[in-house]
């Protein structure tokens, strides 16, 4: 009994550092976020007015916050979309195929993923350049005449985004799903093969749903890691330009906050932190399967 | 369990708060013994921070008083936080304009020493009062007296004309003279075009304020501009306001159309680009550009030029923005009065003679003009032709939009007028679906007018 009484203590005290850390550094802030969305302050001001829920109301009327709420849901949707399928594809070729040079490929896919956001943008700045820009170059070369897209322009400004997020993104999710897809028994495979089944119905009645408790988990990553990361690729590729064409939710609410508009800012995080809470849950909640196992 | 639980973590905070509190008791004891030490934080710009390291030096050999310097690039970053904390530097060296806004948040709340007195006060180790050094004007002006009383609350720091920057070498080479009314501007703009040349370009919508302000004085002149940036009932319905319309609408069809695909942060440089190729004629800029473009590849025989702002009509004025820096004392600062000495300081001979022998990074001379008189008789090269643009029969501009205590959804002044220029130039928005929004806007702006 007394064993047991040290044994717990010892636990506390292990776990009292990154207990109070946690609640000071994550608790604590998120909580914050909350309370200053209900008041009118400046980033940089002592004082501040208790507005109750002025700046939800505000939210609703505010044009630029729904287009930059608009941008958001389009390139969690399309972002995902397009990244999962060739995520799983290339994940599927790549365990299950005997490809010459399969280590090179999984190299390459994977390196766009430790490189940081701005040495992308960069990247991506000669590649989108009006004038003798990597994608202009190419589209010349097979129109036979000079093509000049303003990839960062206006109507071009969201797919220009959305193609270099999933060129970010894809690397991370292949990996993700390469290294549930190789646990994958080997002797399902045959068995289908003595069955008949081809290697398109293996992938869609095999491997497909022996993985299925990753793609869940991938899901909810997509979400969070988009909503992120689309903040770093506006920040570092357009400045939210042109005219506010790329917006998104994280970097009108950082704008905002230079506006002078702390507690307008606020209430934008609270509306992005219940976005991404309400998906998550709902997408976990429609994918829902019995687990299968092996 | 639970107990004992609860008890750990009551010990840890009760801790941490300690820790955090005896910094505060340690400066405190600190400050009642040692002699005075200031916190000064200046902006890092394309002066460089050598600047700064001398003149402070200079200053405490002057006065004893002691300067804990911050000079960073990105300023609001390192100061940001403590500040938010509660914690201020006692001079801030931070001009309005810049992307994140932070000289402006403080001018909305208000949080600014008055240093109306500064400019009685006699310069550190001379013998002239402040006032006696400054320009005329400079202490005038909405950027510097934000509230309108009459009392300054910022206090100007080195001055660049801006205007339009050209390729002279280009203009030489083709026969062609500097447009001085804008309808010679449409002309030589056709002319161009035949040739492949753009008329026009601009590096981000940013650079149009200082474009936007000299056209309207050039337009109304005083008056005119006066009742325009404090949003005065009825005035984009005026004459004059269609015009500054018209004349930005009709060079959004000049510009060269890949302007707005680099009107950001990144590529703005490309743009800039655009005029050392011979790709396009002109673009608002100010003086730093050529340190900026220095190593910047361009077009053989390339020299560069600038002009104020074309007249509306033959004889009428041409008008060039005096851009310039503001350095100012939040009202938190724990020192005030030495705050104050170092600001008059910074009108001092010696310091004047430092920031003017400024080198940037790559150790090329960018001069800082400081907004005194008979400064800019010294300078060379480039910068004493952009520098004498006044006396070629520019008049000055100066001032800037009064400002407005925020609201939400309204958007900042560059927001409403100036970045839709982007969306004229790429035809996503008419010219005037642009002043309708400037209407609406500037009506709740007027509201909320502070001063």
């Amino acid at each position: 009994m007394k064993n047991h009484k040290g044994y717990g203590r010892f636990v506390i005290l292990c776990l009292t550092p990154a207990v109070v850390l946690f609640f000071i550094f994550m608790i604590l802030p998120t909580l914050n976020v909350f309370r200053m969305s209900l008041f009118q302050r400046g980033a940089y001001s002592p004082t501040e007015t208790f507005v109750g829920l002025d700046n939800f109301k505000a939210l609703f009327q505010d044009a630029s916050f729904i287009r930059s709420m608009q941008n958001t849901i389009l390139l969690i949707v399309v972002v995902t979309l397009i990244t999962f399928a060739l995520a799983l594809l290339f994940a599927g070729i790549l365990t299950r195929e005997k490809l010459r040079g399969q280590n090179f490929f999984r190299v390459v896919f994977y390196i766009p993923n430790i490189l940081s956001v701005v040495v992308i943008a960069g990247i991506f700045s000669a590649i989108y350049k009006p004038e003798n820009g990597l994608f202009n170059s190419i589209l010349s070369l097979f129109a036979g005449h000079t093509v000049q897209v303003l990839w960062k322009d206006a109507p071009m400004v969201m797919t220009s985004l959305i193609i270099a997020m999933i060129w970010q993104a894809i690397g991370y999710y292949m990996v993700m799903y390469m290294a549930s897809m190789s646990s994958v028994p080997q002797s399902l495979y045959e068995s289908a093969n003595l069955d008949g089944a081809g290697r398109i119905a293996q992938f869609f009645k095999i491997t497909l749903p022996l993985i299925w408790t990753n793609i869940r988990t991938t899901l909810t990553f997509f979400i969070i890691s988009t909503i992120n990361m689309a903040f770093l690729f506006v920040k570092a590729m357009t400045s939210g330009g042109p005219n506010g064409a790329s917006e998104v939710a994280l970097s009108y609410m950082y704008g905002q906050k230079d506006a002078g508009l702390y507690g307008y800012s606020m209430a934008i995080g609270v509306m992005i932190f219940l976005f991404s809470f309400l998906l998550s849950a709902a997408v976990n909640k429609v994918t829902k399967r019995e687990p299968l196992e092996f | 369990m639970k107990k004992a639980l609860s008890f750990v973590l009551a010990a840890v905070m009760a801790l941490s708060l300690v820790a955090c509190g005896s910094k505060g008791g340690d400066t405190g004891t600190t400050d009642s013994k040692d002699p005075v030490t200031i916190q000064v934080a200046a902006l890092e710009s394309a002066y460089g921070a050598d600047v700064w390291k001398e003149v402070t030096d200079a200053f405490t050999a002057q006065t004893g008083i002691k300067v804990d310097l911050i000079c960073d690039k990105n300023l609001e970053d390192v100061i940001g936080a403590s500040m938010q904390g509660g914690e201020y530097p006692d001079v801030v060296h931070l001009a309005t304009g810049r992307e994140a806004g932070l000289t402006e948040q403080f001018i909305k709340d208000k949080n600014l020493t008055d240093l109306t007195d500064v400019l009685s006060m006699t310069v550190p180790g001379e013998s002239k009062k402040v006032s006696e050094k400054i320009a005329g004007g400079f202490t005038e002006t909405s950027l510097t007296n934000p509230y309108g009383d009459g009392k300054t609350y910022l206090s100007p720091m080195f001055y660049s004309p801006c205007g339009l920057f050209y390729n002279a070498g280009l203009f030489e080479e083709k026969g062609w003279t500097v447009p001085t009314t804008w309808d010679e501007m449409w002309e030589l703009g056709d002319k161009a075009k035949a040739e492949g040349i753009a008329l026009f370009t601009y590096p981000t919508t940013g650079y149009f304020d200082a474009f936007l302000y000299a056209l309207m004085y050039s337009v109304g002149g005083a008056e005119f501009f006066d009742k325009a940036t404090h949003y005065t009932d009825g005035v984009w319905d005026t004459p004059e306001a269609k015009t500054c319309f018209d004349i930005i609408a009709k060079l959004a069809t000049y510009t060269n159309s890949i302007t707005p695909a680099q009107a950001n942060d990144n590529d703005f440089t490309q743009n800039q680009q655009l005029v050392l190729d011979n790709k396009a004629l002109f673009m608002p800029n100010g003086t730093w550009i050529v340190g900026e473009m220095a190593d910047a590849p361009r077009a053989d025989g390339f020299k560069w030029g600038m002009t104020a702002l074309p007249a509306v009509e033959k004889g009428g004025d041409s008008y060039s923005y005096t851009w310039f820096e503001q350095a100012w004392v939040p009202s938190g600062a724990a020192h005030v009065d030495e705050a104050k000495q170092f600001v008059a300081f910074l009108y001092s001979d010696k310091a004047c003679e430092i920031f003017a022998n400024a080198k940037n990074a790559e150790g090329q001379a960018t001069p800082a003009v400081q907004p005194v008189l008979g400064v800019s008789k010294d300078l060379t090269g480039d910068n004493q032709m952009f520098y004498s643009i006044y006396d070629n029969g520019a008049k000055a501009a100066m001032g800037n939009f009064a400002s407005y205590t925020a609201v939400a959804g309204l958007g900042t002044v560059r927001e409403v007028f100036l970045d839709p220029v982007n969306s004229l130039v790429n035809g996503t928005l008419t010219e005037d679906q642009w002043i309708a929004n400037i209407k609406t806007a500037s009506a709740q702006m007027l509201a909320n007018i502070q001063g």
